[in-house]
């Protein structure tokens, strides 16, 4: 039969293919979050990933000033044990009066306060990401490792009351209503996760 | 000479120190933007002659000072509350003067309102209710509501009402509305059997307004009410009410929700002439002075309340004046006190609240003939949240003491 030989061939190469794109798709989500291991601390950098982007941005371009709350997390042995964890804050703002694009500046919140001006996003992005890293100390190069980091924008300040704005002295607005309850509980969280590794496998970028 | 430098660097250094660390515990601002200065502030959208004084006040007070988004994000939210409107966004540009910005306030007013104006449960008179949608296009407002109210007026009344709305005719001090309603009516036995041939199965009414502002916070109404109602009795023909209506109103707000204490007074005076000249049925003048003041301080809040009014000549059952519901002498019954309301009341109240917490006393009378005036007492409790209300009203000196249960909003 001519036409087995053929339709093998292609099912084979479908096959390849496919695995080849979920490898780079792999390849590229894990590249997402990077980790760095120098002087015994690991060191968190996501330069694809912008957490300013939507409602914040919106918010930073009107002159507010926007809370970010950055989790970092280290698991050992099993995926599930916390090994280390560190939480911060970071109030960024944008220089609306500013002609270049290095408008943005962060307040690191947490002792020891820090701050960082005329970054651009980016740079306010990392430099706020530079300030998480963990203490590796006391784990072995060759055990399993995962590590997490989420963002989170602090949501704007709410209305009071039971029931948002939608109940006042002239009745209850169901529009209001629908609105309020139609609310998110929160801005978006950004998560990025890494997948096993260990100490030996990331980059020796150790200091001297 | 060296020992005097020497004294005068010890003596200077603690308060170099002490300056160092004053630097040091006052934290540098969060927002890169807060060193730029307020140019000016506008609220756009709404009238700003809407808000309360203080919040006026305050928005004035930004001006000249340096940008600080939280404050202006609780101005923002102190507007929306005042101005009930659904939302009223910041937004900050560069201003004209480098180093300054302006700030604007966004009012935006929801396209479609659904809206429960009024839910009342009464233990004597059942279910009340008032729904309606309003949407706005271009400054004009319409709105579409249903009503089954067996509360504010002798008869049940069961139908629709609708409303078109400009605020600004020109100019904001002049605006128009126009409403038209239909009813159809249940009457009670109490009513029926002491005024048959007065009692009407259906009542359409029109009425065309104007608003003048005359001098902030004083308000002229004027306009027409022309109402036709076709009486219950077998073979009558079509009633008309049609009056001039005119109202006078003042109101005057001190301070808002934001403030510890604040303040508010309202008073109206209203004259509704029914005329020949408009081709009326039944001729007579209605005339009502009506007063609020609320105060409240912290937690506490004290209302008083007041009205009087009289009607020279006979109007129809739905113009004659109403005590014993819920929101005027509560704890009696409108039937026991005047089966047929009364051309002439006088009514007062004081409501004291605590949180939640709520205690009323009411007193009045109504009356046709001097010599019928009777003045009759209630108090009450209950609870009282975001116009929500539970409550139970006791009459007193009658001749059954039986307490009046009412919950729900807005009545």
């Amino acid at each position: 039969m001519p036409t087995r030989p053929i339709k093998t061939w292609w099912f084979f190469a479908a096959f390849l293919s496919g695995m080849l794109l979920a490898m780079l798709a792999e390849a590229m989500l894990s590249e997402d979050l990077i980790l760095q291991h120098r002087n015994r601390r690991l060191e968190f950098s996501a330069p694809r990933t912008d957490f300013f982007a939507g409602q914040p941005m919106v918010r930073l371009r009107n002159a507010a000033e926007v809370p970010f709350i950055i989790k970092t997390t280290l698991f050992s042995g099993k995926k599930d044990h916390v090994f280390i964890s560190a939480v911060d804050r970071f109030i960024v703002s944008f220089d609306i009066w500013e002609k270049t694009e290095k408008a943005y500046s962060v307040v690191k919140v947490e002792a020891p306060r820090k701050t960082a001006a005329h970054l651009t996003a980016k740079d306010a992005q990392a430099w706020c990401l530079s300030q998480m890293s963990l203490d590796t100390t006391g784990l072995s190069g060759s055990e399993p490792l995962w590590a997490r980091l989420e963002v989170r924008a602090e949501d704007p300040p709410r209305d009071g009351g039971l029931l948002g704005d939608s109940v006042t002295s002239s009745g209850i607005s169901l529009t209001s209503l629908i609105d309020f309850m139609s609310r998110p509980g929160s801005q978006p969280q950004k998560t990025l996760e890494y997948p096993a590794f260990t100490l030996d496998q990331l980059k020796p970028t150790r200091g001297s | 000479m060296k020992w005097a430098f020497l004294c005068t660097l010890a003596a200077g250094l603690p308060l170099l120190g002490g300056a160092a660390d004053e630097a040091l515990a006052e934290p540098a601002p969060t927002n890169v933007n807060a060193r730029y200065i307020i140019e000016s502030v506008n609220v756009l959208g709404s009238e700003s002659k809407a808000l309360s004084k203080s919040l006026r006040a305050e928005l004035r007070q930004v001006v000249g000072a340096n940008l600080d988004s939280t404050r202006l994000e609780k101005l923002a939210s102190r507007i929306k509350n005042e101005l009930r409107v659904a939302r009223v966004k910041v937004h900050v540009t560069k201003g004209t003067a480098p180093d300054h910005v302006l700030v604007n306030f966004e009012v935006a007013k929801k396209p479609v309102d659904l809206k429960v104006a009024k839910f009342l449960y009464d233990s004597k008179q059942g279910w009340s209710g008032e729904a309606s949608a309003t949407t706005r296009v271009a400054g004009n407002a319409f709105t579409l509501g249903l009503a089954s109210d067996d509360d504010a007026m002798l008869e049940r009344y069961t139908g629709i009402r609708a409303r078109f709305e400009r605020d600004s005719l020109g100019t904001d001090r002049l605006g128009m509305s126009f409403e038209f309603e239909d009813f159809h009516e249940m009457w009670n036995q109490a009513t029926v059997s002491q005024d048959p041939s007065g009692i009407y199965r259906s009542r359409q009414t029109f009425e065309p307004e104007a608003r003048v502002v005359l001098i902030q916070p004083l308000e002229l109404d004027f306009g027409f009410r022309f109402a036709r109602f076709q009486p219950s009795t077998l073979g009558a023909t079509t009633e008309s009410s049609n009056a001039v209506v005119s109202t006078l109103r003042y109101h005057q707000r001190w301070g808002s929700g934001e403030d510890v204490q604040d303040q508010e007074l309202e008073g109206s005076f209203s004259v509704d002439a029914a005329m020949r000249l408009l081709q009326t049925d039944a001729d007579y003048t209605r005339q009502t002075a009506e007063a609020h003041y609320k105060f409240r301080r912290d937690r506490s809040r004290v209302e008083v309340s007041f009205m009087a009014g009289r009607t020279l000549g006979q109007a129809p059952l739905f113009d004659r004046f109403v005590l014993g519901n819920a929101s005027m002498l509560r704890g009696w019954s409108k039937f026991d006190l005047d089966p047929l309301g009364g051309s002439n009341v006088v009514y007062g109240s004081a409501d004291y609240s605590y949180r939640y917490y709520q205690v009323f006393y009411d007193t009045g009378a109504v009356w046709d003939r001097p010599q019928d005036r009777d003045q009759k007492q209630s108090v009450g409790a209950g609870f009282k949240k975001e116009g929500f209300q539970l409550a139970v009203a006791f009459p007193l000196g009658g001749p059954r003491a039986m307490p009046v249960f009412y919950a729900g909003m807005n009545f």
